[in-house]
């Protein structure tokens, strides 16, 4: 073959390359756009939680919730078909991360499971009551991490990255570290759907932006605003024993049931990492608060703040993924707890079987 | 023989070897004394703002922060530093955002509140990320800076990260705790 002959296949071979990774992103970019256009199937809790917030195509949104309260309609800018459905799909991800109750959860989700690691790591964990926790009255949680008062507080300084924090990267680092995965693109539609959510929440609730809200975040519990005992492993042990055990497992991994999800992990690899906000070692104030604020479920604010350090530090000190940022050395020794701990664990529990005590938790009880 | 070939030329070795040490010792003092004084002057009197994080107080600034309670964020902090840019970036967009404009002082129309005030800007945050018909896809307010910065201001398009995009963001969220504003708030028409 003749030397321009060789060139000029070299050529037309990489047009034909070109061409087809043109062909593959328009392709790409119209299942998005079906997908945007496409009737969202919501998930029961966003059914419900959508219905009672009366999200419909309108003109003018007029919120029931802020209606029944106060007893005044405030019309606020209504939404088109497009908002309506960006709405849903944020509440969507925001319930049900992982799509398990989706038909498709690439297409119904936006494939969200691309940026976590794990099984089990989905919003709604820490997000409670999809983002907006209230009591029986209807009343916000103080502590709840609600996502409309986040929303309206976003941009503010933060005081762990040192930085403006707006509200696209807040999630950002939700998913690096609570869900030990990786960093959607700022223009995803995985944090723009669910904005669009948190700004339909906090349009709902009537939040005013800027304002802080006793739901917004954590309500954290220093060191201070206990006895000062100092935080207790074996405190923590026994603790998590009598009131976690029962639903998140033996070795906080998380329980599953026929397929489906019971408790999440809280340790191993499908928890959140030691780069995470809810990690005692990095920030030892976070954990205790959501423990004491949104857990055990149905008996929440029943613990005392000395008792969620406790367990804080306790669940802490138990295997879990290094943080994207610890290096390859640290993610290998991360690993090999996780992957060796637990058998050692069973073996050393398991001769306590058939003698003095099946279940450390009861003895100690006494 | 050979020691004394040796010596003669461990001699001249040394010799060498002190005058490099000679020739070159003040070069280091000279170094240091360089990237002394290039921080220094970065710092004190290069006026280029990726030096330092405050912000230039222009005129209009203390009548605006008293105007939209812009100390309810504190004296001063990152926010409100990045306020007061965002405030420098609406009233003189050509002096603080020159590179992604071609409008100059002699300008008419050369900043965005030329066009906006901060209400409007206000109103505009709480009414963004909502599908644009025209465009037919969902508008973010960035988009909408970065829009005017491009044809408004007949200039270019900043990236969502940056500082003139981000600190018109914060004005504007800013204005509207000021005013008290929710999502999706309406203007009243009186």
């Amino acid at each position: 073959m003749s030397t321009v002959a060789r060139k000029l296949l070299s050529i037309v071979l990489l047009v034909l390359v070109l061409a087809g990774i043109y062909a593959l992103a328009t392709q790409k970019h119209k299942q998005r756009e079906d997908i945007r256009q496409a009737t969202v199937k919501l998930t029961p809790g966003c059914a419900e939680k959508l219905s009672r917030y009366g999200l419909v195509r309108n003109e003018r949104y007029r919120s029931p919730y802020v209606l029944q309260r106060t007893g005044t309609a405030v019309s606020l800018r209504g939404y088109s078909d497009e908002d309506v459905r960006a709405i849903q799909r944020g509440c969507n991800i925001i319930d049900d991360t992982q799509g398990k109750l989706a038909r498709d959860p690439a297409l119904e989700r936006w494939n969200t499971t691309r940026f976590i690691r794990g099984s089990h790591a989905s919003c709604d964990h820490c997000h409670q009551g999809i983002g907006d926790k209230q009591d029986a009255h209807g009343n916000p949680l103080k502590g709840s991490l609600s996502l409309g008062a986040s929303w309206v507080m976003a941009d503010m300084y933060d005081r762990f990255t040192g930085m403006l924090l707006p509200f696209e990267l807040r999630q950002m680092q939700c998913f690096i570290n609570s869900s030990n995965g990786y960093k959607p693109n700022i223009a995803d539609d995985v944090l723009r759907d669910v904005t669009a959510y948190s700004r339909f929440l906090s349009a709902a609730l009537a939040l005013k932006i800027g304002k802080h809200y006793d739901e917004q975040g954590i309500d954290e519990i220093p060191a201070s605003a206990t006895p000062k005992q100092g935080d207790d492993y074996v405190r923590g042990e026994f603790l998590y024993k009598e009131k976690c055990q029962v639903c998140h497992g033996r070795q906080a991994f998380g329980l599953e049931a026929n397929g489906q999800l019971v408790a999440p992990a809280l340790a191993g690899p499908n928890a959140w990492n030691t780069q995470s906000r809810n990690y005692f070692y990095y920030v030892s104030t976070i954990l205790p608060g959501f423990i004491c604020r949104n857990m055990p479920l149905g008996a929440e604010n029943t613990l005392s703040n000395q008792e969620c350090r406790d367990i804080a530090y306790y669940i802490s000190n138990l295997p879990r993924p290094a943080g994207d940022r610890q290096g390859p050395i640290i993610a290998l020794q991360h690993q090999a707890l996780m992957t060796f701990m637990p058998p050692l664990m069973r073996l050393m529990e398991s001769p306590r079987k058939g003698g003095v005590a099946a279940d450390p938790a009861p003895e100690r009880d006494k | 023989m050979s020691q004394q070939i040796l010596s003669d030329s461990d001699v001249r070795g040394e010799e060498k070897q002190n005058a490099r040490t000679r020739a070159t010792a003040w070069k280091i003092p000279l170094m240091v004394g360089l990237m002394l004084s290039f921080v220094l002057w970065a710092h004190f009197a290069s006026g280029v703002r990726v030096f330092h994080s405050e912000s230039t107080s222009e005129s209009g600034w203390e009548k605006f922060r008293a105007d939209y309670g812009i100390a309810y964020f504190g004296q001063d902090g990152q926010f409100v530093r990045a306020v007061q840019n965002g405030y420098n970036l609406v009233n003189y967009t050509h002096k603080y955002a020159a590179r992604f404009t071609r409008k100059t002082a002699a300008d008419r129309v050369n900043s965005c509140a030329s066009c906006h005030t901060p209400e409007d800007l206000a109103y505009g945050f709480v009414n963004s990320d909502r599908v644009d018909p025209k465009l037919g896809r969902r508008i973010s307010f960035e988009d909408r800076v970065r829009w005017c910065y491009a044809n408004g201001m007949d200039g270019f398009v900043p990236t969502i990260y940056d500082p003139a995009v981000r600190d018109i963001r914060l004005l504007a969220r800013a204005v509207a705790h000021h005013l008290q504003l929710t999502e999706g708030a309406l203007r009243s028409k009186n």
